[in-house]
């Protein structure tokens, strides 16, 4: 049982040096982008949100403890909403963000309800195929997502005429973005909601008789995360201005998952930390595209394997398993 | 549209596919009852056993039943490389479910793309396995390849009936898929079952492979929607019961090749992924029921 968060209450003390390594070195990362802009601040961009992705894939998996491999269908919906409301209807961002994050999360309500009743192996082929249907409805509706083709011309995010289009102004807008992504990922840690999550995650007939309704907190994880994980493909296509099936296809749960696993899983400086490392990883040998989800494969059986709490865990002194 | 005088010819060639299905399920079945792990590296088989064969006849000219007994014994070896150097520390970690599947998962983006890497992304194909113009039964048009992969399933699946009840392995390996520890007590090795496990499935997966390549292609990324089936075909058979995922496989072949006349081409993964959704929100232990 390895991977299970602590269920003792988290810690509450200020942070400890130690702890702040993980957010110091976020700090220098996105600095270092800023300061020299252009390639380096696009993939750190991809990299925040990702990280945004994870996040929500965390609430899930890391402090409640649950499975799931279709979080990617939350953000194709998410992110095809914003673009065909934006490219093909005129529709201002931010309306569409929001819509395109309601809608996910409706969605995610509904596919919840009977999916999440399922355990095991059956929950884990169960969301995988709610991804998979997505990424074929992306693929197939044509008159909609035009296929393999893709949307283009997605304006960026913006209120009115002050549109975000520097890379600079990206970076900004992204690292509050995922600030307050991990604020309200720590603060959920702390709250009644999250130590229900980590008493779910500890064990579900113990939560039970603790008066805890394991079903409804489970299926709140799940449209939290959902609604992350929409977040996230809306900001991707606004900041990109482009979006196909691709994006969000069957390499997205792999890259996630090894973000979240790289970083430490259950932890709230974990997604972030995983996020950067992941993503500038493969830029340090870009030449090898072909051997880029190799390597993404390799690291996470290798981790899964011998560090299956993540490097985060290595700074963090709760962090053995 | 749908032109309705098609079905029989439609449901001819489902039932093919549905083999092919039944197959792989078969696969998921012998792993998960040696060692109660889904193992989701199932379609890096699939595809290896058609890349493979490919790979020999086509280009180094080796005899297309060489190629294939090749590919299958190549792919069964890698099977119990997976399950040594990927299952195995995980197993004796007691890794839970879930870091399992991950992990297989992920094993089978590895093999997918050192086989990218290696062959490139064009699709490949083989020959039909007998070069004559197809039988005609009234207006249905039976291709050979077709009684090739009907005839083969039928023969595999014979022939893992007789090896799971009458050889002493094969009643090993039901005794771990009853109760392993039990079996381990009575001098089952049950890790050299699990490895055997391994190679079987894949073998399976391999032949799955070879015998469809012919009547369509085979690429890189072929594995994960025939895993799929396969998986959906096991889940519908009720899982953990190997004839029940034939079973499955031959239904849900049927099904998504009604779905390709009704729907068109585009929707089969959708309609077959759907089905899956309705078994495990209705009857998730399969039409047979689960196996335990």
């Amino acid at each position: 049982m390895t991977i299970l968060p602590s269920t003792t209450s988290p810690d509450r003390r200020p942070f400890g040096l130690v702890g702040l390594l993980p957010w110091l070195f976020a700090a220098v990362v996105v600095g270092y982008a800023m300061v020299v802009g252009g390639y380096a601040a696009t993939v750190v961009s991809f990299a925040l949100i990702y990280a945004v992705f994870v996040t929500g894939l965390n609430l899930f998996m890391g402090f409640a403890a649950q499975v799931s491999f279709g979080q990617n269908a939350f953000a194709a919906i998410g992110g095809y909403l914003s673009a065909v409301l934006t490219a093909s209807h005129g529709w201002p961002p931010l309306p569409a963000m929001l819509l395109g994050i309601a809608a996910a999360v409706l969605v995610a309500a509904i596919v919840g309800f009977p999916t999440l009743r399922l355990k095991g192996h059956y929950l884990a082929m169960g969301t995988l195929a709610i991804g998979l249907i997505t990424y074929e409805i992306t693929v197939e509706w044509q008159s909609v997502t035009q296929g393999y083709m893709g949307i283009s011309g997605i304006p960026p995010i913006g209120i009115g005429p002050y549109e975000v289009t520097s890379d600079r102004g990206q970076l900004i807008l992204l690292s509050l973005v995922v600030a307050a992504c991990a604020f309200a990922a720590a603060r959920i840690r702390r709250s009644r909601f999250g130590r229900a999550l980590s008493a779910v995650a500890g064990s579900e007939e113990a939560a039970t008789a603790l008066g805890i309704e394991v079903a409804r907190y489970k299926l709140l994880a799940f449209l939290l995360s959902a609604g992350f994980a929409a977040l996230a493909g809306s900001l991707f296509v606004h900041v990109v201005g482009f979006v196909s099936p691709e994006v969000f296809g069957l390499h997205m749960v792999i890259v996630t998952f090894t973000m979240l696993y790289v970083g430490g899983i259950g932890t709230v400086a974990g997604p972030l930390v995983g996020a950067l490392i992941v993503s500038l990883l493969p830029e340090t040998f870009r030449a090898f595209k072909d051997y880029q989800d190799l390597a993404y494969g390799a690291v996470l059986i290798v981790l899964l394997i011998y560090a299956p709490r993540g490097l985060a865990s290595l700074f963090s002194p709760r962090g053995r398993s | 549209m749908a032109d309705w005088s098609y079905i029989p010819q439609v449901l001819v060639s489902g039932l093919g596919i549905g083999c092919v299905y039944g197959l792989i399920g078969i696969g998921f079945c012998v792993i998960y009852n040696a060692s109660g792990i889904v193992n989701f590296a199932q379609g890096a088989f699939v595809m290896l056993g058609g890349m493979i064969t490919h790979v020999l006849f086509a280009r180094n000219g080796v005899p297309l039943p060489l190629a294939a007994l090749v590919a299958v014994a190549a792919v069964a070896a890698l099977g119990v490389a997976i399950e040594r150097v990927v299952v195995r520390p995980l197993w004796n970690r007691k890794a839970t479910m879930f870091v399992m599947i991950l992990a297989t998962l992920a094993a089978q983006i590895v093999v997918e793309r050192l086989t990218l890497i290696a062959v490139g992304d064009q699709p490949k194909t083989l020959p039909v396995f007998t070069d004559r113009p197809p039988l005609m039964i009234g207006p249905v048009a039976i291709g050979y390849q077709l009684i090739w992969i009907v005839g083969g399933s039928l023969a595999i699946v014979a022939a893992l009936a007789a090896f799971f009840g009458l050889t002493r392995t094969g009643k090993a390996m039901r005794a771990c898929s009853i109760n392993r520890e039990a079996a381990a007590l009575q001098g089952i090795p049950v890790s050299r079952m699990l490895a055997l496990a391994f190679a079987l499935s894949a073998a399976l997966g391999a032949i799955a492979g070879i015998l469809i390549t012919p009547t369509q292609y085979t690429a890189f990324n072929v594995g994960v929607p025939f895993a799929i089936s396969g998986f959906i075909a096991a889940i519908v058979g009720g899982f953990g019961r190997p004839f029940g995922a034939f079973l499955g496989g031959l239904l849900l072949g049927l099904l998504q090749a009604l779905a390709i006349v009704g729907f068109g081409a585009g929707l089969k993964n959708v309609a077959a992924l759907s089905v899956l959704l309705l078994f495990l929100f209705i009857r998730p232990s399969g039409i047979l029921g689960a196996a335990k």
